[in-house]
């Protein structure tokens, strides 16, 4: 990766080299340099396979300028290059800049902030410098105890062991500056988080869990990561022997990462400007007014105490703020990023996308414009988009996982789903998932049997699921979604009369 | 045009390129095996929403990305390896012939290191555990045809790089415009296009050399409608490996008609309106005579058909993220040579053909083949590499592709859909006493090894007496796989094939272009509604 030194001096002589073009009013150069390392797993004890199946990086490293002409205020002109961080570059991208330009009457012209920025506790950690080798070593012990977990626990009379072990340990950090016409100096920040992600299949149990873990520095990386493959695997083994309950309405316990995957993929899209202005949020009308239960708040926290990811300044050179989204229940604020912050004020048609309880004019901060690559790591090529960064829900009156699972009574704990979609649109809240593992049956408030996984698809609402909760868990925890930039903090939720439908159409 | 082409690196690795790996193996004791793929890319690409221009681009980018493969500390002892990759976009530092070796010596530096690192660790787990508790050891990359040297150019008539910047820009504009204007419903609209030119190289230890060459020109739309009815959001892409021509012209390909950017949202944008005055479909409880178009059926051939039969998918190796295949339970215990579908049933992929997802060469070098995935009815194989081959004791056949050089190549899927039969579709409806039309598909649900799913409709008509009746929006089809293939009982003569622009795979996050597609279909199924 570039020194975060080098991308300030070249993001500062950028500036000043487009800041001497006559003909532009406002100049923007945004460098970043983002490396992933990824040490994928994979192991199967009864056909051929590596173990650690890939160690492997993906590196970027480059510059973005965006140029408003004097012509014409409204006018943008965009382009990035790789690689190459020198001033024949940016002449290069100037050039493609103005050949881009298009007109668009609604833009509102580049992002301009508060003159300074306090930064903080800094996103920077010793993971920015973690080594490849480290990283192998990891991975190796991971698998190392995962069988040998398998192999002190292995259930006896079996002809074929059926272990599979998948997952990754991965690394994301990202150094970027950015200066602009329209704020002071440069503006830069680092940052690195690790997540490993370790699932291991008992196929002759038809078992199936999951052990995660993430955090912001190599001893955390250290201390929880090593012992996933064992746990996943522990953890997998008491799962074998499941029930299979008929399909219909039932209580459900929604543990941290399916409130996680119903977060990421249904309702924080729905809680943008963006979503508002395009009229596809599942919230439209509703600002200001109840949403989720009233013992529910929801907030996007940058820099949040004991957070994975920390961001002080956004990708627009803005400051990333906590933004507080849902509070008791009513919806109080959305992400944005710069552009759609200001399309959905000069929206004609606001009043009614909003609805009647929001306030007369309301504000939507640009606190959340993040230019991210598939890994979630800052990307130079990436136009400012809005995201999330550490999602966190709390609730009042929240409970042990004891009453949790007492409340619920007679029903379905799920420890993990996946493909959750939004069905019927974005705008409609339903959604479907498969249950996939880590779940049991609850019978006279306890936890009674596992559940045989990938048997049951949930088929519901957003209402069903967060309007009148019969319970919250107190413990929050921390989550990630594939393919997802952001990281989840969130407790589990139990939810009477959600409808299960079986996967074999023909059960 | 500028001084400096970044398509001139490759050229120049596609001579000097060998050396460089021939001299890192001499060099570097226990290394078996190394290969580079590069790739240059020119990208134009523009969005529009609401009928106003809202953003242009226009780059041109370089990346690659190494593997080595080295022994383990006990080779000969079983074929112990470990592998490593490193991959990067370094850009216009492409031009810098000398900064572009380093890195490329860096880099197989830095994968050298994580190979053996690898291996090491590896070895001392398989030394502690002891007694072949680890299980079944690695296989080598299987063999396959002689190493390739070959170059394939791309194909387009409106070359990507000198096309006006203001033609993709005024095109994409009109679209959004048009569907804008198609009904006072429409209350939302994004029109987006993009034209690309790549060339790609790779180069390996085992001898190929070879450059393949690729145009894209892709359109997307995404549509909001509301009317006091309901509420629809629709979209949809068209692509083919063609230059500009196709998005302001069309293309009247028998295989893969597609029509020009502004005809395509506008009937996107008239399909929403029309939606969104529909009725939700409530359907009956028991399973019905299904009738399901090409596009519907694309996205049934990608699920359940495609991913199920990628024989990483099917090898377990992505059972973490996205599950297994019903294709498969053990090398010794597949699907292969059983019947799991009609016999008026076959379905393929092939990536000779020219769709989305055409190629001559896949990135190990591997010449791309037809891959017969169902052959009236029988089940006969998996898209393969060159390293789940060997332990499926298969021949590569050419189906290890990466999103770009600098990422690590996947399985995937090419032009993968269902074949053509001989029934009219017209016929196909006529003939149905009671039954419904599934058009278009939106989202997939599908079971952890995709022997079962749930895909959501755009349009369901029902059909009585053998007419197309009402129209109806939110609907779903449910079925078991092998029980919907084993009941189709009507094949149109219709082969579409559809763009797929954004099939994710992968940790990363792959997103692949591709296409999916069959004729009209009939069989039984259970529907959902909304």
């Amino acid at each position: 990766m570039l020194p975060l030194a080098e991308l300030k001096r070249f993001a500062r002589e950028g500036a000043r080299v487009l800041a001497a073009e006559p003909d532009l009013a406002q100049v923007e150069l945004y460098c970043s340099s983002a490396e992933q390392l990824v040490m994928r797993l994979n192991y199967t004890s009864d056909i051929p396979s590596n173990g650690v199946e890939e160690c492997k990086s993906l590196g970027a490293d480059g510059f973005a300028i965006r140029i408003v002409p004097r012509r014409n205020s409204h006018e943008i002109g965009t382009a990035f290059v790789a690689g190459d961080l020198s001033v024949a570059a940016i002449r290069e991208a100037l050039e493609r800049a103005r050949r881009a330009a298009v007109i668009d009457p609604h833009f509102p012209g580049l992002p301009d902030g508060p003159g300074r920025i306090e930064i903080g506790k800094s996103g920077a950690n010793d993971l920015i410098r973690a080594s490849s080798a480290r990283m192998v070593e990891t991975a190796w012990g991971i698998v190392d105890g995962a069988i040998r977990a398998f192999t002190a626990r292995m259930p006896p009379g079996i002809d074929r062991r059926g272990l599979v072990l998948g997952g990754d340990l991965s690394i994301t950090r990202d150094r970027f500056a950015i200066a602009s016409s329209n704020f002071d100096g440069v503006r830069a920040e680092q940052s690195a988080c690790f997540s490993s992600s370790v699932t291991a299949l008992v196929e002759t149990l038809d078992a199936r869990s999951t052990a995660t873990a993430v955090g912001a520095s190599i001893a955390e990386l250290v201390r929880t990561v090593p012992r996933l493959g064992g746990e996943a695997v522990r953890r997998a083994l008491a799962l074998g022997d499941g029930e299979q309950p008929a399909p219909g309405k039932h209580r459900v316990l929604l543990g941290p990462q399916p409130i996680a995957e119903i977060l990421c993929y249904l309702v924080v899209p729905s809680l943008t400007t963006g979503a508002f202005h395009a009229a596809n949020s599942a919230y439209l009308g509703r600002f200001g007014g109840g949403v989720m239960d009233e013992r529910i708040s929801l907030a996007d926290e940058p820099a949040g105490r004991a957070r994975a990811l920390m961001r002080a300044i956004t990708c627009e050179g803005l400051p990333a703020r906590r933004s507080e989204l849902i509070r008791d229940g009513r919806l109080i604020g959305l992400l944005s990023n710069h552009y759609d912050s200001h399309r959905l004020a000069h929206d004609e048609h606001r009043g009614e996308k909003l609805g009647p309880h929001a306030p007369a004019n309301p504000l939507f901060p640009a606190a959340s414009g993040y230019r991210l690559g598939e890994g979630g790591g800052r990307r130079f090529d990436a136009t400012p988009g809005t995201a999330a960064t550490n999602i966190v829900m709390h609730s009042r009156g929240s409970v042990s996982e004891r009453e949790l699972i007492a409340a619920v009574g007679e029903g379905i704990y799920v420890g993990r789903v996946w493909y959750t979609y939004p069905i019927n649109g974005q705008r409609a809240g339903d959604f479907t998932c498969t249950i996939t593992g880590d779940s049991y049956l609850i019978r006279n408030g306890k936890l009674a049997a596992p559940l045989k996984p990938n048997r049951l698809r949930i088929n519901a609402n957003l209402e069903e699921i967060f309007r009148a909760p019969m319970a919250a868990g107190k413990r929050i925890e921390p989550v990630t979604v594939w393919g997802s930039p952001e990281m989840f903090y969130v407790p589990a939720l139990a939810c009477d009369a959600i409808s299960l439908s079986a996967v074999n159409a023909d059960n | 045009m500028k001084n400096r082409d970044l398509f001139e690196a490759v050229e120049f690795l596609r001579r000097d390129g060998e050396e460089l790996l021939r001299r890192f193996a001499r060099s570097h004791r226990g290394v078996t095996y190394a290969d580079l793929r590069f790739e240059a890319v020119f990208h134009r690409s523009c969005v529009a929403s609401d009928g106003e221009p809202r953003e242009s681009v226009e780059s041109e980018s370089a990346s690659f990305g190494v593997t080595v493969w080295v022994d383990g500390p006990d080779a000969g002892a079983g074929n112990f390896f470990g592998a490593g990759q490193y991959g990067a976009e370094i850009g216009a530092l492409a031009l810098d012939r000398k900064k572009l070796m380093a890195a490329l010596r860096a880099a197989l530096e830095e994968a050298g290191a994580r190979a053996r690192a690898s291996a090491r660790a590896g070895a001392a787990v398989r030394r502690r555990l002891g007694g072949g508790r680890f299980g079944v050891r690695a296989a080598a990359l299987a063999q396959g045809p002689p190493p390739a040297r070959d170059d394939v150019a791309a194909v387009f008539r409106d070359d990507p790089r000198t096309l006006d910047p203001e033609a993709l820009k005024r095109l994409t504009r009109e679209a959004s415009a048009c569907a804008r204007d198609v009904s006072s419903a429409i209350v939302y609209n994004v029109a987006a296009a993009l034209i690309e030119l790549r060339r790609e190289l790779f180069v390996s230890t085992a001898g190929a050399a070879l450059t393949q060459a690729f145009a894209f020109a892709q359109g997307d739309c995404y549509v909001v409608a509301e009317t006091p009815q309901g509420h629809q959001e629709t979209y949809d892409s068209i692509g083919q490996q063609r230059g500009f021509e196709v998005l302001s012209e069309g293309c009247a390909s028998a295989l893969q008609p597609t029509p020009d950017l502004v005809s395509f949202a506008n009937a996107l944008a008239r399909e929403a309106a029309e939606l969104a005055e529909a009725p939700v479909l409530k359907p009956p409880a028991s399973e019905v005579t299904v009738v399901t178009d090409p596009h519907f059926n694309a996205l049934l051939a990608h699920e359940i058909v495609g991913h199920p039969s990628e024989a990483d998918r099917a090898l377990k190796m992505e059972a973490a993220y996205a599950g297994r295949s019903w294709l498969l339970r053990s090398p010794a215990a597949s699907e292969i040579g059983n019947p799991i579908g009609a016999p008026i049933l076959s379905a393929c992929s092939d990536p000779t053909l020219v769709g989305y997802g055409h190629y001559r060469y896949d990135h190990e070098g591997t010449p791309g083949r037809r891959v017969m995935h169902l052959d009236r009815g029988v089940f006969r194989g998996f898209l393969n590499s060159r390293a789940t081959a060997a332990i499926l004791d298969a021949e590569p056949n050419g189906s290890a592709r990466a999103s770009a050089a600098c990422y690590v190549p996947l399985i995937r899927m090419s032009n993968t859909f269902f074949m053509a039969g001989a029934d009219d579709p017209a016929r196909m409806i006529a003939d149905v006493e009671h039954g419904y039309y599934v058009c278009g598909s939106q989202i997939p649900s599908i079971a952890e090894s995709r022997e079962n799913f749930r895909i959501s409709a755009r349009r369901v008509y029902e059909i009585e007496n053998g007419r197309l009746g009402r129209l109806y929006r939110s609907g779903s089809v449910l079925g078991d796989s092998k029980r919907f293939f084993m009941n189709v009982d009507a094949v149109g003569n219709d082969l579409r094939l559809i763009a797929i622009p954004n099939c994710g795979k992968g940790q990363p996050m792959q997103a692949k272009r591709m296409s999916n597609g069959g004729p009209t279909l009939r069989s039984r199924a259970r529907l959902a509604g909304g």
